[in-house]
């Protein structure tokens, strides 16, 4: 594999690859050689590059990990289906929902995959929720989804150089800082909503720290309520304020419901049983006790096993993709997901900055979101 | 002003990271040496109330030029450089990731470095680099460390950003010397303190775990007062003969890390645990093993290089700073602890 773009991601890619079995790393490039340079000496890869189309010649990748900023996602990851590279792109999949759609039909229509890195859907405990799921734990189609993503302000490493800066390239994203930072939260609600979506109505506005910071127009707290044409609803909550930090996810079915939470990597299932008089006070609470114990225990003896890694839903992700690319398998994240949260965002980014240049191509007046043209599906 | 110093005072000056801690005081000392064309290169963020403060106090301080940009921009370079006879770097940026401080420290020193060398009227490059690139892993605890030391040849094993970015911005100083014939001085300040930096040295010790664990024992710190380590920035820029070299910035007076934590605890009181260092760098070692035996599953946090490096404890001169650069120390030891612990006094943090 190889990586264009060697920027503070690309660290994360280099060693959740390392553990890859199979996988060897043949390739760096940054359009700045010297950060190509920089992480190959780290770690002892001397094949660096300046230039993507020398580097796709030369090295002549399998898969190229694509981790520069999502303004150069497009031309990448279209110039490596073209040299006849395999994709993974990190979030945001593109800039718009089109290109993304674009790229897809590019990849499919050359027997090449595509992936976006949406990673946070492949840690231990989404994957216990999807088998879950596929048991048809929830008793049918979910009825309401929630999902909670927050993002601390505190790491001014990441905040402080795009603030008093229009030109930085968080900023000149249609969705600025949201753009880059919510489609890991948006892209769980993916796979349990329909493509035609019938309503999408979202709020935002810039939290008091922000304005105190120095945020200018960026928008740091997001709300968006969701129905898709089968009725499913969803709520998406984006904060820089809530403490603890939110990272989770919850299904709620017909029969059952289901959360996970990223931030303790826990799942809880939610049983519709029903108890006599005021044990309804104490059995529901001591069952998630007993649940939470057996969470704790559980991601120990994952520790101990060696399971439990910090980016374990990269590595999980990036061997499910290889494997997919090996077997001529549907990719571990279907285009309809990847493109329905494409679409979500472009919407989202319409809605809450209606002056800023934004990809808005799939959104009907009323709200609602159109559904994607024909798209070729795995 | 001394008639031997490189450039004369109407000569331009530039200074980035001029908001900064050390970076208000030198633009502060360049005024009162009577340089009356300092240019302050500021991130477009920032909110300027160390520079206001400085600019405000000297009357020379309203002939300074603020330049708002980012180093990682070669046309906001140019404007920083455009016509500038010394520049002094101190402009760092606090990252945690390798990336990142690689961007902020070597490759801003570059995009610095490319434009002084095309605009400015290039005498002198003073780059402020740190104590963090040295190694002490061979060194006998308690021997001297001082400019002829060896350079850490392993940060990533250190698991250390900063160490990392400051050693390729050095690299790419004495490349630019070599190649270029750019002429430049390399700075080392040891632990700068002093009101307006309210945190602990981590030599003294960490509160990672939730209490704080004082790790630096009876080790002599390598302190610099700010205002000390300023003028020694500020006499880099301007001494004749220094051309290439490097220079270890602490203070003459020096206080252990149990004392110096004594005296903060008298202000500031609060529960430590001491823990030697002998038990500091076992535990290090295991964590470092244990890291390397999992593929990382527990990043390298503590491992010898970092123990070593800020806990073992070594002597340190400053011999050199007054042979060659002529410094002495403006603020004494006493006068300079007054003035840092005064900041928790006040009941301001």
């Amino acid at each position: 594999m190889a990586i264009i773009g060697c920027g503070k991601i690309a660290d994360q890619h280099v060693l959740a690859s390392r553990r890859v079995a199979s996988c060897q790393i043949v390739g760096l490039c940054d359009r700045e050689v010297l950060m190509a340079r920089q992480l190959g000496e780290r770690f002892g890869i001397t094949a660096c590059f300046g230039d993507a189309g020398e580097m796709l010649r030369a090295a002549r990748p399998d898969v190229v990990h694509i981790t520069t900023p999502p303004q150069g996602h497009f031309a990448l990851a279209k110039q490596c289906l073209e040299a006849g590279s395999h994709v993974y792109l990190e979030k945001p999949f593109t800039v718009t929902a089109p290109e993304a759609g674009e790229l897809i039909h590019l990849a499919d229509g050359r027997g090449l995959k595509i992936t976006a890195g949406h990673n946070l859907q492949f840690t231990p405990e989404m994957l216990r929720m999807r088998r879950l799921v596929g048991e048809n734990f929830l008793g049918g189609k979910p009825v309401h989804l929630e999902s909670h993503f927050s993002y601390d302000l505190g790491d001014a490493s990441y905040v402080g150089p795009l603030l008093g800066n229009k030109d930085h390239w968080v900023r000149q994203l249609p969705g600025q800082l949201l753009h880059n930072i919510l489609s890991h939260g948006l892209a769980k609600l993916s796979p349990f909503l329909d493509d035609d979506l019938a309503e999408l109505h979202a709020s935002a506005h810039q939290s008091e720290q922000l304005r105190r910071l120095g945020g200018e127009e960026i928008l740091d707290e997001l709300r968006v309520l969701i129905r898709d044409g089968a009725g499913t609803t969803a709520f998406f909550c984006f904060s820089t304020q809530l403490k603890p930090g939110l990272n989770r996810l919850r299904v709620c079915g017909p029969a059952n419901s289901l959360t996970v939470d990223h931030a303790s990597g826990t799942l809880v299932r939610h049983e519709n049983r029903s108890y006599k008089s005021y044990l309804t006070f104490l059995a529901p609470p001591l069952n998630e006790a007993g649940q939470q114990l057996r969470n704790a225990c559980g991601n120990f003896i994952s520790f101990v096993n060696g399971r439990l890694h910090q980016d374990a839903g990269m590595k999980e992700l990036i061997e499910r993709f290889y494997e997919s690319i090996r077997s001529q398998s549907p990719p571990p994240i279907p285009y309809r997901e990847i493109l329905l949260t494409a679409r979500m965002m472009d919407e989202i980014f319409a809605q809450i900055y209606p002056d800023r240049k934004a990809g808005r191509a799939a959104a009907a007046p009323n709200g609602a979101v159109r559904p994607a043209a024909a798209l070729p599906q795995p | 002003m001394n008639p031997n110093y490189i450039i004369s005072p109407a000569d331009r000056v530039l200074v980035t990271g001029s908001n900064g801690f050390i970076g208000a005081k030198v633009v502060g000392i360049l005024l009162e040496y009577g340089f009356s064309n300092v240019r302050c290169f500021v991130r477009p963020s920032s909110r300027m109330d160390r520079l206001k403060q400085i600019l405000e106090a000297s009357p020379a301080g309203q002939g300074a030029e603020i330049v708002r940009g980012d180093l990682l921009s070669r046309e906001d370079c140019r404007r920083a450089a455009e016509g500038v006879s010394v520049i002094y770097h101190l402009a760092a940026g606090m990252e945690k990731s390798f990336a990142g401080a690689f961007m902020n420290s070597a490759l801003a020193t570059r995009n610095l470095l490319e434009a002084f060398q095309a605009h400015g009227r290039v005498a002198r490059f003073v780059n402020v680099s740190s104590f963090a690139v040295y190694s002490n892993l061979k060194l006998k605890r308690g021997a001297l460390l001082d400019e002829s030391c060896p350079l850490e040849d392993a940060p990533q094993a250190r698991y250390d950003a900063y160490c990392f970015g400051k050693l390729k911005q050095e690299e790419i100083v004495r490349q630019y010397r070599d190649q270029h014939g750019l002429p430049s001085v390399i700075l080392r300040p040891g632990a700068v303190f002093g009101p307006g930096k309210p945190a602990l040295s981590g030599r003294v010790g960490i509160d990672t775990f939730g209490f704080f664990i004082h790790l630096g024992g009876g080790n002599q710190l390598p302190l610099t007062y700010v205002d000390n380590c300023a003028e020694a920035i500020v006499l880099a820029g301007l001494q004749p003969g220094v051309d290439g070299e490097v220079f270890n910035v602490v203070d003459d007076e020096r206080l252990t890390s149990a004392e110096f934590l004594r005296a903060y605890k008298r202000v500031k009181p609060f529960f430590s645990v001491r823990v030697p260092y002998f038990l500091a760098y076992g535990l290090s070692c295991l964590w470092e093993d244990f890291s390397r035996w999992r593929d990382g599953q527990l990043p390298p946090a503590f491992n010898r290089r970092r123990a070593a490096a800020e806990w073992k404890g070594n002597r340190y001169s400053n011999q050199k700073l007054h042979d060659r650069l002529g410094w002495k120390p403006r603020v004494n030891l006493s006068g300079a602890m007054t003035a840092f612990l005064a900041q928790y006094r006040r009941g301001a943090i």
